[in-house]
């Protein structure tokens, strides 16, 4: 009897021809977050496992990964015969602690005369009989017993853990993540990358405005997504020259607008170099006057490329609690000035006109200077590794 | 020179050092500064930081840094009580343990706190039917080392954290780990607080960590700016956490390795004292091989111990902090007063050689020869 880390897909098993894609994918990812760990990994249409000695540290690697729908710590018996389950099945319960219990039964396994019910019942019947004081709860029992025969052999599992669901990231192609310090679009980029999307992220900076605590707080906010990203590629911009621009010469109610369509219209080209299908960003409807409707199209309206707003029609506590579950609440709150907080002006236009902003942007050479932005934009590869500069030192 | 005296404290590693220096000198930015060097020195830190959360599998918010083990248990023990006073006002400790936890109980005891103190079994381990018993619905706090530093005596944790938890699910408990990290494996798990120190484990004097479980919410006993170190504030010394982290990787790779050759060195001196009459080996079962206690019958330990020193070989005579008085902890094992009026504390380390200890048994051998004569 092996013990083993058992993976069932969910929604992927929907995919028909393409699910050999999907699940190639999804064990290179595992190996991938693994590749410290000494672990094989086999699988089925149906079913992969990860075999390995170290179940637990394993296990919590393994529950970041997207694609993932349940993970469940699993016994492998080499048999399909009822006789030698029932011995091995008793050996783990004498291990636990309970009173009440249900036997489910799956059987994939066809060859297998008896039905699932009746293979739970003769199993629960087994169990009363040898293991004294225990009762049958078929509506909420202390220890759910799982019992799967399978062509070659049987799985036994009791306890499920949810997997984050999604798609293995990487299976849907690339996007690039505007990404500030702020709560919402380190949550944005998580939930892109949930649904299988490879992300790269795009910062801009405003040094001396902006500190270089504000840089770190981003490349961490960056690191901590690499954890389901594997590792992320941040792009930053030095905005400082354009953003002065803009404010010497722009009417100050136009400034976030004109800004924003900067950004956006620097975000289309690096998306394209790096191959981005789409560009995702943290916009929540109506949150500030940068994303009322009016502004969300005078904005969007600079690029071609599809902006993808996961966040669009969230409440900002929902978006607050994703944020904490994957640990970018801490570090987001953090109070360093970023490009989008310096510059602000008393009376932002809430209801922007794009006639004016495309007069207004005439008054600046704006090309020129997106050119040369993008042309010394740095690009910094990050990952949960540790920093080289003083790993010796610890 | 032969050093036997590493539960008292520990020569900083070589590697420790060199890490200790560097970082003064390359990172001697103060990590609250907004600017590069602080950044950088505040890295680090983190870095630093986030190395030892790993090695004992917890949150690196859970990670306080302090002066050392005294002060942890400080910030510990009366921030539990100051915390939970009002829920109650009743302190669970053995009998074992090192003397700042006494002075602090002490203290508390003076202003109107309850103190019991755990039985313990003729092994040294603590009575779990004793503790059952004493553990009642105002009790706020269980404070148990996890390896006593005069006898050596291991506590199973995991044990006593079921009881008290199924006894008071609200009961914290805190163990003061000193002498058990880098020893052997521990599990801050098994505990809601735990002390450790720096210069026992070949790191720098002057940092201890404690662990707090973030669940447990502490009342600071010490004030002031900055919001980093909640429990600690003030300027974090970076190149003293940098080190100790560096002394935390080394002290608990290979750890069952060195613990199976120092047993082996243990045994070596065991047989050799235990053909002395006068001699009294403390050792029980649950002794990890490290602290090696004997009891003189008829020669004043300090005695003996200022003999050695004459052959440079250097020992103790109870714990370093608890020097002079009578052997509280082999008084409890033993309840034997002439056994714990004369003890000698021996404490090996990897770093002790298989010379070392024969010079040690040797010299013994003279020394007790003189000595019993003379006593005669």
């Amino acid at each position: 009897m092996e013990k083993v880390i058992l993976i069932k897909y969910g929604e992927l098993s929907t995919k028909k021809d393409n699910i050999n894609f999907f699940l190639t994918k999804l064990k290179d990812n595992i190996s991938y977050v693994l590749k410290d760990d000494e672990a094989t990994i086999d699988y089925d249409l149906g079913r992969m496992f990860i075999h390995t000695r170290n179940i637990d540290r394993v296990l919590d690697k393994v529950k970041n990964i997207f694609g993932i729908h349940e993970i469940n710590i699993s016994y492998i018996i080499d048999s399909i015969e009822f006789e030698v389950i029932k011995e091995e099945l008793l050996k783990l319960l004498k291990e636990k602690e309970f009173k009440t219990f249900k036997v489910e039964t799956k059987r994939s396994n066809k060859k297998i005369n008896s039905t699932s019910v009746e293979l739970s019942k003769n199993m629960g019947a087994f169990i009363l009989k040898n293991i004294p004081n225990l009762k049958v709860d078929v509506n909420n029992p202390e220890v759910l017993i799982n019992i799967e025969y399978r062509l070659n052999n049987t799985l036994i599992y009791f306890e499920k853990i949810k997997g984050l669901g999604g798609y293995p990231v990487g299976t849907l192609g690339k996007g690039l993540l505007m990404l500030s310090g702020g709560i919402d679009s380190p949550v944005a980029g998580y939930m892109a990358i949930k649904r299988g999307v490879k992300i790269e992220a795009i910062y801009f900076e405003s040094p001396p405005h902006t500190s270089i605590e504000a840089k770190n707080k981003v490349k961490e906010l960056a690191r901590k997504l690499a954890k389901y990203n594997h590792e992320i590629n941040l792009h930053v911009i030095n905005f400082t020259e354009i953003q002065e621009e803009i404010y010497k010469n722009i009417p100050h109610e136009y400034l976030i607008t004109i800004m924003r369509r900067m950004m956006y219209r620097i975000s289309a080209i690096i998306a394209g170099r790096r191959n981005c299908k789409i560009l995702i960003n943290g916009e929540s409807i109506g949150q500030v006057a940068s994303q009322t409707l009016t502004s969300m199209s005078a904005i969007n309206e600079v690029v071609k490329i599809p902006v993808i707003r996961p966040l669009a029609c969230f409440d900002k506590l929902d978006i607050i609690e994703i944020a904490k579950k994957i640990d970018t609440y801490e570090t987001s709150i953090l109070p360093y000035e970023d490009c989008c907080t310096i510059f602000v002006p008393k009376h932002p236009v809430i209801n922007p006109d794009k006639e004016r902003c495309r007069e207004y942007e005439k008054l600046i050479p704006y090309e020129e200077l997106i050119y040369k932005a993008i042309k010394e934009h740095e690009i910094i590869k990050l990952g949960e590794l540790k920093n080289k500069e003083y790993e010796d030192l610890l | 020179m032969v050093y036997l005296d590493y539960s008292a404290t520990t020569p900083v590693g070589y590697e420790v050092l060199d890490t200790y220096n560097r970082t003064n000198k390359d990172f001697f930015g103060n990590p609250n500064s907004l600017h590069e060097l602080g950044v950088k020195a505040k890295n680090l830190m983190n870095s630093a930081t986030k190395q030892i959360a790993e090695i004992f599998s917890v949150n690196e918010n859970e990670i306080t840094y302090t002066n050392g083990a005294t002060s942890s248990n400080n910030i510990a023990i009366l921030g539990v009580a100051l915390q939970n006073h009002k829920r109650g006002q009743h302190i669970i400790t053995s009998k074992l343990e090192h003397p700042s936890v006494y002075a602090i109980c002490n203290y508390l005891e003076s202003i109107g706190f309850e103190i019991s103190y755990v039985k313990n079994d003729s092994e040294g381990l603590i009575d779990f039917e004793d503790l059952k018993s004493l553990i009642r619905p105002d009790t706020i706090l269980v404070t148990i080392c996890a390896v006593n530093s005069e006898t050596g005596v291991r506590q199973p944790l995991k044990m006593i954290r079921q009881i008290v938890k199924k006894e008071n699910p609200n009961t914290i408990i805190h163990s003061d780990m000193t002498q058990a990290v880098g020893k052997v494996s521990v599990n801050f798990h098994d505990v809601d607080l735990a002390t450790f120190t720096g210069h026992k484990i070949y790191g720098p004097k002057g940092i201890g960590v404690l662990y707090k479980n973030s669940n447990i919410t502490l009342t600071p006993i010490l004030y002031g700016s900055g919001s980093v170190n909640m429990l600690n504030p003030g300027t974090p010394p970076v190149p003293l956490i940098v080190a100790l982290s560096k002394a935390v990787r080394l002290a608990t790779t290979d750890i069952e390795k060195r613990e199976r050759f120092i047993e082996r060195l243990n045994l070596k001196i065991v047989d050799a004292l235990s053909k002395y009459e006068g001699v009294m080996i403390n050792k029980t079962k649950y002794t990890i091989p490290h602290i090696l206690n004997i009891s003189l019958r008829n020669i004043k330990a300090e005695t003996f111990l200022h003999a050695l020193e004459e052959n440079e070989i250097y020992v103790s005579t109870n714990t370093a902090c608890s020097s002079g008085n009578m052997s509280q902890s082999v008084l409890a094992i033993y309840n034997d007063k002439v056994r714990a009026s004369s003890t000698l504390r021996i404490s090996l380390s990897h770093l002790t050689t298989t010379e070392e200890v024969n010079k040690f048994i040797t010299t013994f051998d003279s020394i007790y020869k003189k000595l019993s004569g003379l006593h005669e």
